[in-house]
């Protein structure tokens, strides 16, 4: 019986979403034991909150200090006081230089466009194949799937210095230097994601589920987009973040593989910035550096303010924690 | 589809539970081995950008470019000579400290405030908790561009600012105050990260456990300290554990840093930094390729140690 009770219960999930949201949520208030009981000398609380607020500063500083010193021009950004606005307001002016190539060293919207290019197909890619690979493990016992499973974690320990240097000697010789695939193809083997895939599936696919679409007649593949990938998309999209995140955020393997600028994903474009700013004297070269740093930050900002509850939910390196 | 053919699926179940166990394992031998497909994929990827490269670096290690003579085998002689330079080991040493400082340090901040966000005795908890994540968003580039410009020596704020509660002359990127300062940067980018997954660790004790400790009057502390740090140990053991290994890959932050104060990072400052100089600047990729092969064994060592280690203790499944 458990296996036709199961499938409606799958099927209903999408309509009472909302109310299974609140439930969770009063379920939550109620897990939390009233503060008065842990019997905390009065001004506790006050003083715990002052110190978060202290910790918060520290944290908001730099994207605030950004964040003004965007609307500057170059002079003002090292002759006015660095936590208030001061005229000329540059905003726009600066923002527009971001559409030109200033003195030959790339144009920001290219490297924009690069890195969202790099970060949506390796990301992308890199979930795909987690996926599959964490629903394969976590389901099946073919020969060598315990092997592979500690391959996977033992690539968790190789540090990525020791990949990438390698990775680069070997695009010097396969000719696939300033190839957008060899910044692609690398992102997409994420050991990570298929750790935390196995670990979302082995939790979120009942066994019972499949057997009981397998007797339907389903084919496995079938089975994979019908029944289990639906029931691992909290599990998909925490790892579509984190994957997203490190290709955004990879300075180390664009650097060595790229030597022309309009390859540049925004994080070798900034770096190289900052170098030519300071040591070449191109110091018109700083406004841009402060406002190209502020684009860089917004777009991955939303978005984790977006899926908030995917990260908050816990799942985030959640299961390792267990 | 999945409605509609359900009852006729329910039907020939009992014909299927009478078959003969072997021919049943048979069959679910053979639907198991198809899921070899599912894992392929990664596999493949696997193989071409993980041991490929892994293996081409040993190969290529063993052998010397020389502008006379061109490239020839000479077995060991670059691992000796990476093994007896002070340069590589220095490094080494820089990155042993920067970890013995950064890590513990982050770990208990990100352990205070997640214990004080489970335990609800801060206000706006949830706000909190949000502004301390944001970092993790920020690239390492950016970040290290942003606190360049706020540390720099001659118009950063933070430099007025040490000079108004006179410290002056204060230069973050001298010499001696170097390390503390990226330790700094290091914090800021990962500190909400690391709260996360405590808090998340720390939501999963079990109410009935904390209640009864504080009907028997057990004070708050001892709680914290006898209830819930045992309970999240094996999430602070894998923290600790990748934070290692990111500490010992320092990048980003000092590469940066090199930009905004010529000659503040040397070129062999950490040893991926002094990697990338020799590969890059210096162009000597074989001796590149065994220092990486070097740094990869050193982090495996280290990190394959502590798992057995607490494999044995049955913190890993």
């Amino acid at each position: 019986m458990t296996r036709i009770d199961a499938q409606p219960a799958g099927a209903a999930g999408a309509e009472s979403r909302r109310q299974r949201r609140k439930r969770r949520r009063d379920a939550q208030r109620e897990a939390e034991i009233p503060v008065e009981l842990y019997g905390l000398p009065r001004g506790t609380v006050p003083f715990l909150t002052s110190l978060a607020f202290l910790f918060a500063i520290f944290t908001l500083i730099p994207i605030a200090w950004l964040v003004i010193n965007s609307t500057k021009t170059q002079a003002n950004i090292f002759e006015t006081f660095g936590f208030w606005f001061a005229r000329p307001f540059d905003f726009f002016h600066t923002f527009s230089l971001l559409f030109q190539n200033v003195d030959g060293y790339g144009t920001f919207i290219q490297w924009f466009g690069n890195t969202a290019l790099y970060a949506v197909v390796g990301g992308v890619g890199a979930t795909a194949l987690a996926a599959f690979a964490g629903y394969g493990l976590a389901r099946f016992r073919f020969r060598g799937s315990q092997l592979a499973f500690y391959l996977i974690i033992a690539a968790l320990l190789v540090p990525v210095t020791a990949l990438t240097v390698p990775l680069y000697l070997a695009y010097a010789k396969a000719h696939l230097i300033n190839s957008i695939w060899g910044m692609v193809l690398p992102s997409m083997v994420s050991p990570i994601g298929v750790y935390l895939m196995r670990t979302y599936a082995d939790i979120s696919v009942p066994r019972e589920l499949i057997d009981a679409a397998r007797i339907d007649g389903a084919g496995e593949a079938r089975i994979f987009f019908r029944v289990a990938l639906p029931l691992m998309v909290p599990g998909v999209v925490t790892v579509l973040l984190i994957s997203v995140v490190a290709v955004w955020n990879n300075y180390f393997l664009p650097l060595l593989i790229f030597n022309i600028n309009t390859k540049y994903p925004l994080t070798v474009g900034l770096g190289l910035w900052s170098d030519r700013a300071v040591n070449s004297g191109d110091a018109d070269l700083y406004p841009m550096l402060v406002m190209g740093g502020l684009v860089t930050i917004i777009p991955l900002i939303v978005l984790f303010l977006v899926l908030q509850r995917y990260w908050r939910g816990g799942m985030l390196l959640g299961s390792i924690a267990n | 589809m999945r409605q509609s053919t359900l009852p006729r699926a329910a039907r020939p179940r009992p014909a299927a539970r009478g078959r003969a166990r072997f021919g049943r394992s048979a069959w679910v031998q053979r639907r198991d081995r198809r899921g070899i497909w599912f894992v392929v994929p990664f596999l493949v990827g696997f193989a071409l950008f993980m041991v490929v490269p892994l293996g081409y670096a040993i190969y290529t290690s063993l052998y010397t470019y020389r502008i006379i003579g061109g490239t020839s085998f000479t077995g060991a002689s670059n691992y000796t000579q990476t093994l007896e330079s002070g340069q590589f080991w220095s490094g080494v040493i820089r990155v042993t400290i920067f970890a013995a400082i950064q890590i513990p340090v982050m770990l208990a901040i990100a352990f205070f405030f997640a214990t004080v966000f489970d335990l609800g005795v801060a206000r706006f908890g949830t706000a909190f908790r949000t502004i301390f994540f944001i970092p993790f968003a920020v690239p390492a580039v950016v970040g290290a561009v942003m606190w360049s410009f706020l540390l720099e020596p001659q118009f950063g704020p933070f430099v007025h600012l040490a000079n108004a509660l006179g410290f002056g002359g204060t230069n973050f990127f001298s010499p001696s105050l170097l390390l503390p300062t990226i330790i700094v940067i290091v914090i800021w980018e990962w500190t909400g990260y690391n709260m996360m997954i405590l808090y998340t660790a720390l939501k999963s004790v079990p109410r009935d456990v904390v209640e009864a400790a504080i009907l028997d009057d057990t004070p708050l502390w001892k709680i914290i300290v006898r209830i819930k740090l045992p309970m999240v140990r094996p999430a602070i053991v894998m923290l600790v554990f990748l934070n290692t290994i990111g500490a010992l890959q320092l990048f980003t932050e000092p590469q940066i840093l090199s930009y905004f104060e010529q000659g503040a990072v040397s070129l062999n400052y950490t040893p991926s930094v002094y990697i990338y100089n020799t590969a890059i600047a210096a162009d000597e990729t074989n001796l590149a390729a065994a220092m990486a092969v070097i740094l990869a064994v050193i982090i495996v060592v280290i990190s394959g140690l502590s798992f057995i280690f607490r494999r044995q203790r049955g913190e890993l499944r």
